[in-house]
């Protein structure tokens, strides 16, 4: 029935095409933030947010719907009229590790989103304590070796991009390590500079602080190209952990059967905002790349992403809930 | 002398025109939505978040900062006119500023929380001028086995909170920490309890909890009485607390500021135990007659200097780590992150305007916020005129509003009707809340810090005494359990011998 309704509901989109995407926007937009006020996520919504309220002429308002590990605003994004006026900014969490790490899920990638595109990238750096003597990434995974599970890194949380990456170090070198999760970014980033733990997979933001005050040593940068924000950063593939790919991004959605034409104006409005240089400068201030794609980009990245970490899940044999 | 020059550098920035203006902003739309029980601080300022993207860093944060501390002042006028605490630190002031109330003495209460908060600021704003990197490195050494040993000592001086019996209020911490223990382990991400409503995935909501304990269960219970004209004895009684009043409160001032300056400084609710603390250290140790649960007036005192204090000194973890005390302070970050200004221990080398500017701005908004409140108590008095029954729904209404607005979230609101319902049950079993308040706070970072600390390492359980000041923290709890044990030996002792 619903299938039908989809159809019957595209197929009429697609005849009044033309009409729609020239009258839309005509009323206010909501933006649904699966995430409290103040984070990353929520950064991003309000600074696009407030550039496609100048562009448009019409109000787009940020509506957050924290709680439940994002599920709370996904499901109410999947549940928004397919119109383009309910749009979710959401995170690499939501679209490509929940649906590997829980057993029942609220929403389906596949049958309640299209993507709009991606909106921003956070790399992740493996950070030590400067008064440790991992030196090089070769040192921690010696480490490792010669410990096996006895060598504790740090992540802001379970079922985070970074407990994925920690997985993956021990799983693409042979070896393991003891993971011990924290309440976010900065709390993680503090138990490193204090000792607390020698080592974290942490964003390059939380750290950044701590490494100028020197008590956080960076070895390297978890994505498969250097950062921009400090290109001496060596990648962890670089370092002989091949394969190794991750950062945090941020992307926006749209529910499914969205007409293409609304997808395309949004997209289009998406990239010109995110190539604006003050724009740049603001994501950079918060530790963000802007990453401007296209939805076919962002289909192909999350789709490469789920598969990728729905194998490391069940090879490092993390427990889905 | 660095550091006076320092002050005054910050006092320059703070005495411009433009920041003065956004600090009685902030100050004033703080006041506000801390009256309403309704409207938290967190909302309002999400709401103004874009606003200040077009501000300067300094502006920004001076205002946003006057809207936490003055929510914080308005918080505790609604604890103690109509028993709603609206933030956790305000949940000891209802204790006897509401009793105050219902005796009259609703205007002496709330003077003395302005006065005492106004003092505590002061002092906790030189604290942070002359302290804040060394404290910020204490902060930072503060690993898993030491907060584990200070939440044994919280849990276990909660006990103390309460006015009857031990037993039931050590059951009432107990059922507190299972209520703190619904939702997602951070540990294991593990979801407990939680009937697989997502809703439930992050826990119980505080507020929601808080709000059912206090505000509506007083209400409940209030109507229950037969004349309900009665709930107020003397209406409105006298405005301002007597110069006897402040002589008895002096050092119970002096007490919970230094107990605030020092607990605000942990980033783990170390500005919300200050609070507690500072009641218990008054209850044990203040100058008797002491009827303390029946509106003693230093039971207001002690808390709101220690609450002050304590949201003054949080900004050291938070403008030197990073971290932050409550949802408030995460926002502020991310007003800072928008701004392009890293929380981090170089921001009072690298922007030392922005730091010394909101060291001096709290001292303003301190004396803002107390010359705004003075006159606006008698405002607040009179509103114990209006008739109970017109009261009531009013109280009624905000409650559901203010659970609402915190994550826009209407299962909160059932939240809300089903944890009224346990709270009447155990009101009438004559159990205290303020306990179990605690236990639902402290109980989950007691666990979530104690299997950080065994798994760190590798579940050698020596570690808490192994470290100095985790033993002397568990030392301390097993001294008060002692405390607490010992009368109750005696009285069976002396039982005994009279057979």
């Amino acid at each position: 029935m619903r299938i039908w309704l989809i159809a019957a509901a595209s197929s009429l989109a697609l005849l009044t095409q033309p009409a729609v995407s020239q009258t839309y926007p005509s009323k206010p937009i909501h933006m649904l933030v699966p995430y409290a006020p103040g984070g990353v996520t929520d950064i991003a919504a309000r600074i696009v947010g407030a550039k496609l309220t100048e562009a448009w002429g019409q109000q787009v308002v940020v509506e957050n719907r924290p709680g439940g590990n994002g599920f709370i605003g996904m499901s109410a994004g999947a549940k928004g009229a397919p119109d383009g006026y309910t749009l979710t900014m959401a995170t690499i969490g939501d679209v490509s590790i929940n649906p590997v790490l829980f057993k029942e899920m609220p929403y389906n990638m596949e049958r309640d989103f299209t993507s709009v595109g991606l909106v921003s990238d956070i790399p992740l750096v493996l950070a030590a304590n400067s008064e440790t003597p991992y030196k090089s990434v070769a040192d921690v995974i010696a480490a490792a070796k010669a410990q096996p599970g006895r060598i504790s890194v740090g992540s802001p949380g379970s079922g985070t991009i970074n407990q994925i990456v920690i997985e993956w170090i021990g799983l693409e070198t042979g070896t393991k390590f003891q993971h011990i999760p924290f309440k976010g970014g900065a709390p993680s980033a503090a138990a490193v500079a204090g000792g607390t733990i020698p080592l974290g997979v942490l964003a390059s933001s939380s750290v950044a602080p701590h490494v100028k005050s020197g008590k956080i040593r960076v070895l390297a940068v978890t994505g498969a190209k250097p950062s921009k924000f400090n290109p001496q950063w060596p990648t962890l593939q670089s370092q002989g952990v091949k394969e190794v790919d991750a950062s945090q991004w941020t992307l926006l959605l749209a529910p499914k059967g969205t007409p293409k034409a609304i997808v395309e104006k949004i997209n289009t409005e998406l990239v010109k905002i995110l190539n604006m240089p003050d724009v740049k400068e603001r994501f950079a201030a918060g530790g963000a790349e802007t990453s401007p794609s296209t939805p076919a980009e962002l289909d192909a990245r999350m789709k490469t992403a789920t598969a990728a970490f729905g194998n490391i899940v069940k090879r490092a044999n993390i427990k889905p809930n | 002398m660095q550091t006076l020059d320092n002050l005054l550098f910050g006092l320059e920035v703070a005495l411009t025109l433009q920041n003065i203006a956004y600090c009685f902003i902030g100050c004033l739309l703080g006041t506000l939505v801390g009256v309403l029980p309704g409207i938290g601080p967190v909302a309002t300022v999400a709401m103004l978040l874009p606003f200040t993207f077009n501000l300067g860093p300094a502006p920004a944060l001076i205002m946003l900062a006057g809207i936490y501390y003055g929510a914080q002042y308005g918080g505790s006028t609604t604890a103690i006119l109509v028993n709603i605490p609206g933030e956790s630190s305000a949940v000891v002031t209802t204790l006897d500023g509401h009793q105050m109330a219902r005796k009259g003495r609703a205007g002496p209460a709330l003077g003395i929380a302005a006065i005492g908060s106004f003092v505590a600021g002061c002092i906790a704003t030189l604290v942070v001028a002359f302290f804040a990197p060394p404290l910020a490195e204490v902060a930072i050494k503060f690993g898993p086995p030491e907060y584990f040993s200070l939440m044994v000592f919280g849990l276990i001086a909660a006990v103390v909170l309460a006015r009857g019996s031990v037993i039931k209020a050590i059951a009432m911490v107990c059922v507190g920490i299972l209520l703190g223990l619904v939702g997602t382990d951070v540990n294991s991400g593990v979801i407990r309890y939680a009937f697989n409503l997502p809703e439930l995935m992050d826990g119980i909501g505080f507020v929601a909890l808080a709000m059912a304990f206090f505000g509506i269960t007083d209400v409940v219970a209030n109507l229950e009485e037969t004349d309900q004209g009665d709930v107020y004895k003397e209406r409105l009684g006298s405005v301002l607390p007597t110069l006897q009043d402040i002589r008895t409160c002096f050092w119970s001032i002096m007490r919970g500021t230094s107990l605030g300056s020092l607990l605000g400084i942990l980033p783990g609710g170390g500005a919300l135990l200050a609070s507690f603390a500072a009641y218990m250290v008054e209850k044990k140790i203040a100058k008797p007659p002491r009827n303390f649960g029946e509106g003693d007036i230093r039971g207001v005192a002690a808390p709101e200097s220690a609450n002050n204090a304590g949201a003054q000194t949080s900004f050291i973890p938070m403008l030197t780590l990073g971290i932050p005390s409550n949802p408030t302070m995460a926002l502020m970050i991310g007003a800072l992150m928008i701004q392009g200004i890293q929380p981090g221990p170089q921001v009072m080398t690298e922007r030392p305007e922005l730091f010394w500017g909101l060291v001096a701005s709290m001292w303003v908004g301190n004396l803002m916020l107390l010359v705004l409140n003075l006159p606006l108590i008698g405002v607040w008095v009179r509103l114990l005129a209006v008739p109970y029954r017109l009261l009531f729904p009013a109280i009624f209404v905000f409650c559901c509003i203010g659970v609402y607005t915190v994550d826009n979230k209407v299962f909160d609101i059932y939240v809300l009707a089903a944890l009224t319902g346990v709270a009447y049950v155990l009101l009438k079993l004559d159990c205290e809340p303020a306990p179990l308040i605690l236990g639902f706070i402290l109980g989950p970072m007691m666990e979530e810090q104690m299997r950080r600390a065994m798994m760190i390492n590798f579940g050698d359980i020596t570690v808490f005494v192994r470290h100095p000041v985790s033993a002397l923290f568990l030392a301390a709890a097993a001294i008060l359990m002692l405390l607490i044990a010992l009368p109750s030996l005696r009285a069976k002792r002396e039982v005994a011998l009279q057979e």
